[in-house]
């Protein structure tokens, strides 16, 4: 009777929440928040709360053509796999104290498998074989170096202060919140998360006005709405992570709270990040892809080092 | 002359008398009468031939600007005329022949007379002597009812009407 | 990596107009490039020889959108000196006072554009807001916020009244300070800085030699400006502070360009204090004795040159139009030279495009 019971919390667990459908909805609901700031801030309106459902529905309505020449069994993979990735990088992401499951390592197995999008992306702009595709692709790769290091250097030293690998213990272990004592590692996390978005400033892949789309200049219909719901999956799991690292999930520091105000909290913080990151594609203009590397690897790449050796100094 | 063309107070070049003078005396006869036009400017008729040593003896004076290259068909030829500027307007304007409409190119002294040449050529059928590959600028590719300025292609355009 | 040739246009969401660029690239570098127009090509030229004076004003204000007003004023000039006529001055004031609203919405619109095409929506989205203040002012004028058809031969048709020439001094303040707020961004911002400076370099030198005319050539130091040196009412009288600048990128370009918007709001404030009372226009006849007449002017991309000739009847026998853009899109090949292909977008927006000019 428990394996049965214990079989239908899984499924809830995996497939309302805090798995798929969860993560489906807010997917969307943090686009629009996203995209009704931005709009805020530039002195627009923003589009009505249905605006992200409208748009998934409408591609999957669309005509799904490549060019000819295009690999169409690759094509038609590539998106699925990389919603499956980031869909099962978040069972591991506790949500409010929720996660599916969790074991010692799994903060290394979400990073890499939010990786694997970065990688399909550049191979869908290679299989679509258009001009634009291609070097919006060329360019991905190139970007996927300059930020990917910083980022998993930034999200390795929560692990290192916790001294665990787990996210759930790292979540617990953190009496004030990480943003506290590690803030150049919650810095590097935003600005790397920006990067593995492709998130303005750093939306060097798809800049439309230089490669129309980038990689995905080709794709339409079910195909480009796969992709679409990728990025937003991936950036409710980036956020979902980073809250859980740098300010501690559900957790409080500096003034307890009662029970029932855990998940507001860590909604307002999951908030407080979309908002960082919604102010900085307002705040810049797109840098061009040397001066990403340059930033990458001079800048940001030394600092992530920095940090971690604060983090070993910390925790000795 | 209007008072606008008496209102024209600015300008920093040499006056365009001088600039004449100092053409009659390089080239001798095959400089026109110049005569003034509307507005600011002077207009000196030369002999084809003498295009490039013109603008040569004009660049000499410090006249370098090249607006553009007008070019027509006025029934009795093709006739060009360079409009320079500098402080006043000093335009050059010579006469073609329809069948040896052909003058020697200037983009080696100007480098940014060459979409005027190439919009002259389309349009009027004008060869530019030492000009390569001169491609067409506004005209598609298959253009093919030959230049559209000059006065004896066939195909007229609808006339317009009279509420004007 | 191996070459690649990229086709940017005749559609392609950094183009407003279509126009066909090739580059060949390896890797991000830019080897050579070419380019193709024509493809707005309406033969306005042709199309004038067989209408009469008043239809060719209609004819040329829609050589272009930004800059119509500009195209209407310097042929309604031309063919005043051939007739003879005495605008009243009042007239000339109204001319220029949408002339330099023109200038304002030019450069306002190709700052946004600018932004836009470097990922910097933000700014794209503020410059164009605050277009709409003078497009008001121009549609308040005129009835149209973008096609004025303002001018007639002898002047023009519409006229000031004092409480509208008050509404729209008070408006001045408001942009004056959203165009300082856009000068110090140009001017400061680092992203900005970073995509434009350095980019699209062209030497006085190179200027003069490829006859550029404009905010590019004023960037590169070369000072070139119609309004002063071939001055006529009401700018003779106003005197106009011509903006110039050393670096000759796309960032001194811009830099111009926002510095002639806030000269140009001057000047409006000078024209709507100073209007001088009179008619604003005079009875011109259908039949321009024959002659011939070349007039200038600046239009917000430089200088503009038509010539018109008449053969004594009520038609042109011939009208050539130069525009100011024919002479930046000379330079773009040795623009293009070399640099990054990110920097291509930077290139073609900072030489501020109008391709329907350009084409005629």
């Amino acid at each position: 009777m428990t394996v049965v019971k214990e079989a239908i919390s899984a499924l809830v667990a995996i497939l309302v929440f805090p798995g798929l459908a969860f993560m489906v909805i807010s997917a969307l609901a943090f686009e629009w928040l996203d995209r009704v700031m931005i709009a805020r801030l530039q002195g627009r309106v923003g589009p009505p709360w249905y605006q992200p459902v409208a748009d998934l529905i409408k591609l999957l309505a669309k005509e799904d053509i490549l060019p000819t020449g295009a690999n169409e069994a690759v094509a038609a993979v590539l998106p699925v796999i990389s919603l499956a990735s980031v869909l099962t990088a978040a069972l591991y992401v506790p949500v409010a104290g929720y996660g599916v499951t969790s074991f010692e390592g799994d903060l290394i197995v979400v990073l890499f498998l939010l990786s694997l999008p970065a990688l399909a992306y550049f191979l869908a702009g290679w299989v679509s074989v258009g001009v634009y595709s291609m070097v919006g692709g060329s360019r991905s790769l190139l970007q996927y170096f300059s930020y990917e290091v910083p980022f998993l250097m930034a999200l390795a030293t929560p692990a290192i202060v916790a001294d665990s690998w787990r996210i759930e213990i790292i979540v617990t272990r953190q009496p004030t919140w990480g943003v506290f004592t590690m803030p150049l590692g919650f810095a590097l996390a935003v600005v790397g998360l920006i990067g593995k978005l492709k998130r303005d400033p750093f939306d060097i892949p798809k800049a439309s006005s230089e490669v129309v789309a980038g990689p995905l200049t080709e794709y339409s219909g079910r195909k480009l709405a796969l992709w679409h719901l990728t990025v937003d999956v991936q950036t409710v799991v980036g956020i979902l992570l980073l809250v859980n690292l740098f300010l501690g999930g559900h957790t409080s520091t500096f003034v307890p709270v009662a029970a029932w105000i855990s998940p507001w909290l860590f909604a307002g913080k999951a908030l407080l990040i979309l908002v960082l990151l919604a102010a900085a594609s307002v705040l810049y203009a797109r840098l061009r892809i040397d001066q990403l590397a340059n930033l990458g690897w001079r800048v940001l790449a030394p600092l992530a080092l920095a940090q971690i050796v604060v983090a070993l100094w910390m925790v000795s | 002359m209007s008072t606008r063309q008496a209102a024209r107070t600015g300008g920093n070049g040499l006056p365009q008398e001088a600039i004449v003078a100092a053409l009659r005396q390089a080239l001798g006869d095959a400089v026109g009468e110049a005569r003034a036009v509307p507005v600011d400017e002077m207009w000196i008729p030369i002999a084809p031939e003498v295009l490039r040593d013109a603008v040569e003896e004009l660049q000499r004076c410090g006249v370098r600007h090249l607006s553009t290259i007008s070019g027509l068909d006025d029934d009795e030829g093709i006739v060009l005329l360079y409009h320079f500027w500098r402080g006043h307007g000093l335009t050059l304007s010579l006469r073609l022949p329809y069948e040896a409409a052909s003058v020697p190119t200037l983009i080696d002294l100007i480098p940014g007379a060459a979409f005027y040449e190439r919009e002259v050529a389309e349009m009027l059928g004008v060869t530019f002597g030492g000009h390569e590959d001169i491609k067409p600028l506004l005209l598609p590719e298959d253009w093919d009812a030959g230049p559209p300025l000059r006065h004896d292609d066939a195909d007229a355009l609808p006339p317009s009407r009279e509420d004007g | 990596m191996d070459r690649m040739t990229i086709p940017i246009g005749p559609q392609h969401p950094l183009l407003k107009e279509p126009m066909s660029f090739t580059v060949t690239v390896e890797g991000e570098q830019v080897l050579a490039s070419t380019m193709r127009m024509g493809y707005v090509h309406r033969g306005i030229e042709k199309l004038a020889e067989s209408r009469n004076y008043r239809q060719v004003v209609h004819l040329v204000e829609r050589i272009c959108g930004i800059c119509s007003h500009v195209h209407t004023t310097t042929f309604c000039d031309a063919v005043e000196t051939l007739l003879g006529l005495e605008v009243p001055p009042r007239a000339w004031y109204i001319r220029a006072l949408l002339c330099e609203l023109e200038r304002i919405h030019s450069h306002l619109l190709w700052l946004g554009v600018l932004a836009k095409n470097v990922g910097y929506d933000t700014v794209f989205m503020y410059s164009w807001r605050d277009r709409e203040i003078v497009l008001d002012m121009m549609e308040e004028l005129s009835g149209g916020r973008v096609s004025h058809a303002v001018n007639i031969i002898g002047g023009v048709r519409v006229d000031l009244d004092v409480e509208q020439a008050r509404s729209m001094l008070e408006r001045l303040p408001l942009l004056e300070e959203k165009v300082d707020g856009a000068l110090h961004l140009v001017e400061t911002e680092r992203t900005l800085r970073a995509r434009t400076q350095g980019v699209g370099y062209l030497s006085p030198e190179q200027i003069r030699a490829y006859c550029v005319v404009g905010p590019v050539a004023r960037a590169s130091g070369v000072d070139v400006d119609m309004r002063r040196d071939a001055p006529c009412a009401p700018y003779d009288e106003l005197g106009v502070d011509v903006q110039m600048h050393t670096a000759g990128d796309v960032w001194a370009r811009a830099v111009v360009r926002v510095r002639e918007t806030r000269e140009s709001l001057r000047l409006c404030r000078l024209i709507l204090e100073n209007l001088p009372a009179g008619a604003t226009e005079v009875r011109a006849p259908r039949r321009v004795p024959a002659g011939e007449a070349v007039t200038r002017w600046e239009a917000p991309r430089g200088e503009v040159l038509y010539y018109v000739r008449s053969d004594g009847s009520d038609t042109p026998s011939r009208l050539k139009v130069r525009t100011p853009t024919l002479t930046t899109l000379i330079t773009l090949p040795d623009q293009l030279r070399g640099v990054a292909l990110a920097d291509v977008t930077v290139v073609l927006s900072g030489v501020d495009l109008c391709i329907a000019c350009a084409d005629r």
